[in-house]
């Protein structure tokens, strides 16, 4: 097609999109946004995929990055058998698979099996959309317009429905509900506030602008698959009812779920290539490790880079790994001895050693922290913040200005995951400055205690280290855990400044707005340090070599609708 | 109520242990509400017992599932675990204990006695990691996990279970042999042994007559006190191997503090050692003449 003919048609799409659409065409035109990043912004605030990839393809260069497909990321099935049945392995559900209370790993990859969501925040932390068809915001990004797909229809034959969006969101925004999404929503969305407007519209009234609102409607937020309007949540174990490619056959607690394929099923250009799926439950993750290597399963769905380093190097393993957000915050109370003085705290991210740490404890499956939430995977990530490194003399001067010379402390945390040996790292650098830790480490039940003030080691101690999963936006890392009246404030860090800056990163629209925002909450948070970020972990997926178009998401999600045997 | 009052112990709450750490506090009361964990602890016991006797084991605080949903597939899967490893290590430990002993000071008894204990020496994790390894993963005679598929028969579930109940064979072989080969020899030096080879009974007809049915005696009081172990105590067996057994089960509902569940699993795994102690009892009754006498003197 001739350029003029573009350009004509380019001009033809931008007269009929919002202020807010253009300003991020014309970011991309300027060269401020890469066309990944177009692409995954342009999802976010509403645009189709198609729409995205042609002005992608328009406006840019021409180098195809495999995006513009219609509801979810490509996968090439020319050479996968059909009709056979993979067997997953995830670590075994830790609570009742109520989508109510739903709140670990191996209970949200059931839920997203038979279940569906508005969007999908697929491994590339692109908004892919699932049951919405299209979403838009309002100019400050407070309300949001969502286009549910029409034609959709449950497990039992009922149709999926706008009201049924609408009370689904209301139920987990509802304190009432004791639902788990409500940390997610607090802030965001109050009970009532999203409304079914039409057959196929929701509006989505916020309590403040969000221009990521769109990942709280997603699988990130994974309580938030669609049920029907007053539909009892309590019995869904019992049907696993949803929208989704698999439908249930047989659920054996403690053991594994069977799953046919839904006939169904909307989606025709994902349809399911297995005659069915069976995920199996493992209590440890070395079991799971075990399943996969002893060809028990074909897929095992995550393991960690510390406990799965045979898998790492096993010939007959393939691996899948996705940088993520997943890490640890190592918190210290600002308003308590010895850290109350910022030169202290400073002195402790300096000693730390991130290289050893990552290639040592994580075999190099990680990125680096920089003592904020902002993960290098989030593109609004600014890079160009220096990497602090360590610095053994800067540290000792640091303490010796702060009068803080040989000093004590115990580190309190629990033993799951890399933590234990994180802890005796960090145990061993800091002593290269005389300070001496002292190790605490209990079970998860006693470190997090009641989870609130007063009543929890996790939050009450001076020194500690909490996990944190992924997030495809940080906003949830820079809100509870850092804002004045944080829920998970550990380390007690107030800072005016820092809350507004979050508010006006959350509430906005455009990518560069957000970059200019971050940078600021970054060097902030840089300087101040109630926390240290020292690495974001990738997310590691395990599968037997002859298995292919295995699809999972750092929050835990696996999707195997488009996967098989090769042939 | 000991049960209940050291599960209080644990720290945090069965609904902030349901919704996580991360879960907004109102929600956690609202699920405290529900569950009725927000009442005394008194009132929490009394819901729990004025039940339980009446047969109502009650609900899972964590699933909501039935306690006897919950915990009967778990016992069966453990019955069979323990019933596999008591066919293979009791006759294989009775027979190392006795050969043992009619070897007495021997190369064949030093191996028996000395093999026996080091295996017993090494704890069962061992075994089961060095087990998974050689015949699991390197030779790929047996599958990783004890969990066998649903619908499977009888020989896929022996197949399954084969692997875990070697390492428990290993671990109790030792202990029952030392016994049998204790009782065995204490037999063999007794009177009424001389007294049987003096009047002429061929060897075989003095052991089988009189010298394992002696020797059998303690042996027996071992074999029980090791039912309850082999019924609820292989935590760590059902973990490696990913059996979901009620060992692993009640390890679970301790974790999360699912009171319920932990309760009436303790209940049952104390009557299982009843049992298998009544069991004993009889057995020792019927080998032992001298116990049925002195009970129909009375």
């Amino acid at each position: 097609m001739r350029r003029d003919e573009i350009q004509r048609q380019v001009d033809a799409v931008r007269a009929e999109r919002s202020e807010l659409e253009n300003h991020i065409i014309d970011e991309y035109r300027a060269g401020y946004i890469g066309r990944r990043e177009f692409i995954r912004r342009g999802t976010v605030i509403g645009m189709s995929l198609p729409l995205v990839g042609f002005l992608a393809s328009a406006c840019g260069d021409d180098d195809d990055d495999g995006q513009g497909q219609t509801t979810g990321t490509e996968v090439d099935t020319s050479d996968i058998k059909k009709g056979g049945v993979l067997k997953t392995g995830i670590l075994a559900p830790a609570s009742d698979l109520d989508p109510i209370v739903v709140n670990n790993e191996g209970a949200l990859a059931i839920l997203g099996q038979s279940g569906e969501y508005l969007v999908f925040s697929d491994s590339t932390l692109k908004a892919v959309p699932r049951l919405a068809e299209s979403w838009k915001p309002n100019r400050d990004g407070s309300q949001w317009e969502f286009k549910i797909r029409q034609g959709v229809k449950y497990h039992d034959g009922k149709p999926m429905t706008a009201e049924d969006v609408a009370a689904t969101f209301n139920l987990h925004a509802d304190p009432d509900s004791g639902s788990n999404a409500l940390s997610a929503f607090t802030g965001v969305l109050s009970p009532g506030g999203a409304q079914a407007i039409d057959k196929s519209t929701v509006m989505f009234e916020l309590d403040a602008p969000n221009g990521n609102f769109p990942y709280s409607t997603s699988s990130d937020n994974y309580n938030m698959i669609i049920l029907p309007k007053g539909f009892d949540t309590k019995t869904w174990p019992k049907t696993f009812l949803g929208t989704g490619p698999w439908k249930l056959e047989k659920y054996t607690p403690n053991v594994g779920v069977t799953y046919t394929k839904n006939p169904d099923y909307w989606d025709t250009a994902r349809q399911p290539l297995g005659a069915g799926s069976e995920i199996k439950f493992y209590e440890k993750e070395e079991a799971g490790i075990l399943g996969v290597q002893g060809g028990e399963v074909d897929v095992l769905a995550h393991f960690s880079p510390v406990g799965g380093e045979p898998l790492l190097t096993d010939p007959n393993i393939q691996v899948i790994e996705l940088r993520s957000s997943v890490h640890r915050q190592l918190h210290m109370r600002t308003d308590k001895e010895p850290f109350n003085d910022k030169r202290v705290r400073q002195a402790v991210a300096l000693l730390i050693d991130r290289e050893n740490l990552i290639e040592g404890l994580l075999e190099g499956k990680s990125d680096p922290g920089n003592d904020s939430p902002f993960a290098p995977v989030y593109p609004s990530t600014d890079k160009s913040v220096a990497q602090r490194k360590q610095d053994v003399e800067k540290a000792k001067q640091l303490l010796s200005d702060a009068g803080k010379g040989n000093f004590s402390v115990e580190l309190r945390t629990w033993n799951g995951f890399e933590i234990p040996p994180y802890s005796e790292l960090i145990q061993s650098d800091l002593k290269e400055a005389g300070i001496t830790v002292t190790l605490d480490i209990t079970d998860a039940g006693t470190y997090y205690g009641d989870a609130v003030f007063g009543k929890s080691p996790w939050l009450d101690s001076t020194f500690g280290i909490t996990e944190y999963g992924h997030r495809g936006v940080p906003n949830v890392f820079l809100g509870a855990p850092l804002k004045s009246d944080g829920t998970w404030n550990s380390a007690h860090f107030k800072n005016k400044e820092y809350d507004k800056l979050v508010t006006d990163y959350v509430a906005a629209l455009d990518l560069q707005s957000q970059r200019t925002a971050a940078k600021q909450i970054q060097e902030l948070l840089l300087d101040e340090v109630p926390i240290v970020f020292a690495y974001f972990y990738y997310y590691l997926t395990a599968t037997k070599p002859n298995v292919a178009g295995v699809q999972v998401s750092a929050m835990g999600h696996v999707d195997v609708v488009q996967s098989g045997e090769k042939a | 109520m000991i049960i209940f009052l050291a599960a209080q112990v644990l720290p945090g709450d069965v609904a902030r242990r349901i919704l996580g750490p991360f879960a907004d506090q109102r929600a956690v009361d609202e699920l405290s509400k529900e569950l009725g964990t927000d009442q005394s602890l008194l009132a929490q016991y009394w819901d729990w017992i004025s039940s339980f006797v009446t047969g109502d084991l009650g609900e899972s605080a964590v699933t909501g599932r039935p306690v006897s949903d919950v915990l009967l597939d778990p016992l069966v899967a453990s019955a069979k675990l323990a019933l596999l490893a008591f066919i293979i290590v009791v006759p294989l430990s009775i027979a190392g204990g006795v050969l043992a002993a009619l070897h007495e000071g021997t190369g064949r008894d030093r191996l028996i006695s000395v093999g026996g204990l080091s295996a017993t020496a090494i704890p069962e994790f061992v075994w089961a990691v060095l087990f998974l390894l050689i015949f699991a993963l390197w030779l790929g005679w047996f599958p990783t996990t004890a969990q066998p598929p649903d619908g499977a028969g009888l020989f896929t579930q022996i197949e399954y279970l084969l692997l875990p109940s070697l390492c428990l064979v290993c671990v109790l072989f030792g202990y029952i042999a030392r016994m049998a080969r204790a009782g065995t020899i204490e037999a063999l030096e007794a009177d009424y042994t001389r007294t049987a080879i003096l009047k002429g009974l061929p060897q075989r007809t003095v052991i089988r007559r009189h010298v394992l049915r002696n020797s059998l005696l303690p042996t027996i009081a071992v074999v029980a006190t090791q039912a309850g172990y082999l019924m609820g105590g292989l935590v760590i067996i059902e973990t490696i191997f990913n059996y979901q057994g009620i060992g692993l089960t009640l390890a679970r509902a301790a974790t999360q503090k699912d009171i319920p569940v932990l309760q009436s699993g303790v209940l049952i795994i104390g009557i299982v050692y009843l049992v298998a102690t009544l069991i004993a009892d009889i057995l020792y009754s019927v080998l032992n003449p001298r116990v049925r006498l002195e009970a129909a003197a009375e």
